[in-house]
């Protein structure tokens, strides 16, 4: 008889032992899939949550008044839009993000709004980092949700800004700030409209960190700063920095627990399968080794039923994993939904790991089966 | 064929030293059926398990064909008890998730060789289970399940048979069975030393040695 026959066989007998195993490797798997098919959307959407409450620095032409600034939310004053360039090509700051903007306050039919002009992307040159923001193609624009709302303007409208007509691809969801009267453009486009050709009036720079000096870092900053932007000013948004920061931590620390506890809880849970397994059949083990098997054959079968549960839990467990992913993360993740696909390589990775696991687990058990005096046993009766 | 040399095998427990065997000298002849009887604790298991190279005595030594059993090491006295011994329990002791013909085969897996069904089932046949070869052990007498543990004890063609209350559990008319397969085994040439209670192979052994306390009172020729 083959030893995956009797793997098998026993596991069939004793469903409720290898059921329950199996179910703990199944959560573990599938907790593990769920958490890593949707972790990528989860960070992203953690990073785009940010983003929408501000940068951590915003560079505005130096004439700007704060209080009129804070209050219409942009600058009156522009600045040339080569200080993206300027600023990227610097070496004394590393930044993950660059956006050029320019915004105005336009009359769109009988309603004031703001138009935004949201340049191309700008990420250091050694980085691949996908874009943070949506781009907008040059004809068309992203509407704000009120102003969709009071004008009654829906996707693929076209509408005429200063006599031009432009695209409507998107209407965009409530956001309970100003962006809900915002208009959003092409760069290049709005830069046509308001005959402000090359001129911006903010440079938005996330994650911007200053490489050269353990001082006040704004201070610095602004500095450095002057010399290469000498028509522009800086200020730092810290409390966001921070809170990014925090929100980030907390997400890692969220998953740095989580996953060790499901691990720990789990192999335990295996464990002690296992281990009540050996005890019931202790005078199988005492047979088998009267026959003349040898501990590594008592071992195999052990083992054998670990790996075997390993490999099922892992097929389970991504298919539940990444089912629940799909279903539930897109409720979750609103914004990066589309991120919410079913990762391959976790299957590979659940089939190789699971099985290691579970035979891990099953190790001490199995030891004690191998160690087992099975003359203690069969003396028993 | 098995020769036994001051055989003692002491248990230290919590409560003290148990002497199960003491100083017992045995020798035991090819083709022999021996039957060794005495009360429980007398440490008739003991010997069996001593003999069947599962148990290390604690002094003596136990020959088998000349070769001192417990100087080889653990793998080779593992593989040298699938090749020569058969062990009979009063408890049967058939796994309980496979059928008749899995359960003898399973004697093969311990020497890695492949038996095929129609070997077991020969000697099933022999053993008058012809028609119980895919029946689980939940299905069969009590009378059967122990004959299929002789055709399983049978399968590797052992030298001896080792069987521990072989009729322990059984009415006096499986138990006479039992012990005819057994004297069906000694005629083919085989080595048979049961451990009984009962007095139902008494016939048919050629000796019958009495335990107490560890220690053989007497032996006599049957």
């Amino acid at each position: 008889m083959k030893l995956f026959q009797l793997i098998l066989k026993e596991a069939f007998h004793r469903k409720l032992n290898f059921l329950l195993s199996l179910l703990a490797i199944v959560t573990a798997v599938a907790l593990f899939a769920a958490f890593l098919t949707t972790a990528r959307a989860s960070k992203r959407e953690t990073t785009r949550l940010m983003r929408d409450i501000g940068y951590n620095l915003r560079i505005l032409p130096k004439e700007t008044d704060m209080e009129r600034f804070w209050l219409d939310g942009f600058s009156e004053y522009t600045m040339p839009e080569e200080y993206v360039e300027r600023f990227a090509m610097q070496e004394n700051f590393s930044y993950s993000h660059l956006l050029a903007i320019l915004q105005q306050r336009v009359r769109l039919q009988d309603r004031e709004v703001v138009l935004t002009g949201i340049g191309l992307e700008v990420s250091p040159p050694d980085r691949k980092k996908p874009s943070m923001i949506f781009t907008i193609e040059e004809g068309t624009v992203t509407v704000g949700f009120e102003i969709a709302r009071s004008l009654g303007i829906q996707e693929d409208d076209v509408i005429e800004f200063l006599g031009q007509p432009f695209t409507v691809v998107r209407c965009l969801p409530e956001s309970g700030s100003n962006d809900d009267i915002r208009v959003y453009g092409n760069l290049r486009d709005v830069q046509r409209l308001l005959n402000m050709e090359g001129e911006i009036n903010e440079i938005k720079a996330l994650e911007c960190v200053c490489l050269t000096s353990d001082e006040d870092p704004l201070t610095v900053l602004r500095t450095e700063l002057a010399a290469i932007l000498p028509d522009a000013k800086v200020i730092q948004m810290e409390a966001i920095a921070t809170a990014r920061r925090e929100q980030r931590l907390m997400i890692e620390n969220y998953f740095a627990w989580i996953i060790p506890l499901v691990l720990v809880v789990c192999a335990v849970w295996v464990g002690a399968l296992a281990m009540m397994n050996v005890r019931e059949r202790r005078y199988e083990i005492g047979v088998l080794r009267s026959l003349g098997y040898g501990s590594w054959k008592i071992a195999s079968i052990f083992l054998g039923k670990a790996v075997v549960i390993g490999m099922i839990g892992a097929l389970l467990g991504f298919g539940i994993g990444t089912t629940a992913a799909l279903s539930v993360g897109p409720d979750i993740f609103k914004v990066t939904a589309k991120m919410i696909r079913p990762a391959y390589a976790l299957l590979g990775w659940a089939l190789l790991v699971a099985p290691m696991f579970a035979a891990l687990s099953s190790f001490i058990p199995t030891m004690i089966a191998v160690t087992q005096d099975p003359a203690l046993t069969l003396r028993e009766e | 064929m098995i020769h036994l040399e001051n055989v003692s095998k002491i248990y230290r427990t919590g409560r003290g030293e148990v002497r199960a065997l003491d100083a017992v000298d045995l020798q035991v002849e090819s083709g022999e059926l021996v039957v060794v009887r005495g009360p429980s604790g007398s440490g008739k298991t003991t010997l069996l398990l001593t003999i069947g190279g599962m148990l290390r005595p604690t002094t003596g030594r136990v020959r088998f064909d000349g070769a001192d059993l417990y100087s080889l090491n653990e793998r080779a006295r593992t593989r040298f008890r699938a090749e020569n011994i058969g062990f009979v329990f009063q408890m049967f002791h058939l796994l309980p998730y496979l059928n008749t013909i899995d359960n003898v085969l399973l004697a093969a897996g311990a020497q890695g060789r492949r038996a095929g069904k129609s070997e077991a089932q020969e000697i099933l046949d022999r053993l008058g289970l012809s028609e119980r070869g895919h029946h689980k052990p939940s299905q069969l007498s009590a009378g059967e399940k122990q004959r299929t543990a002789i055709a399983r004890a049978l399968l590797n063609q052992p030298k001896l048979i080792l069987a521990d209350e072989p009729t322990g559990n059984l009415d006096p008319e499986n138990a006479s069975e039992v012990i005819g397969d057994l004297v069906e085994f000694r005629h083919r040439g085989g080595t048979v030393i049961v451990v009984t209670h009962g007095t139902v192979a008494d016939q048919y052994a050629d000796r019958v040695i009495y335990l107490r306390e560890g220690r053989c009172l007497a032996a006599g020729e049957s």
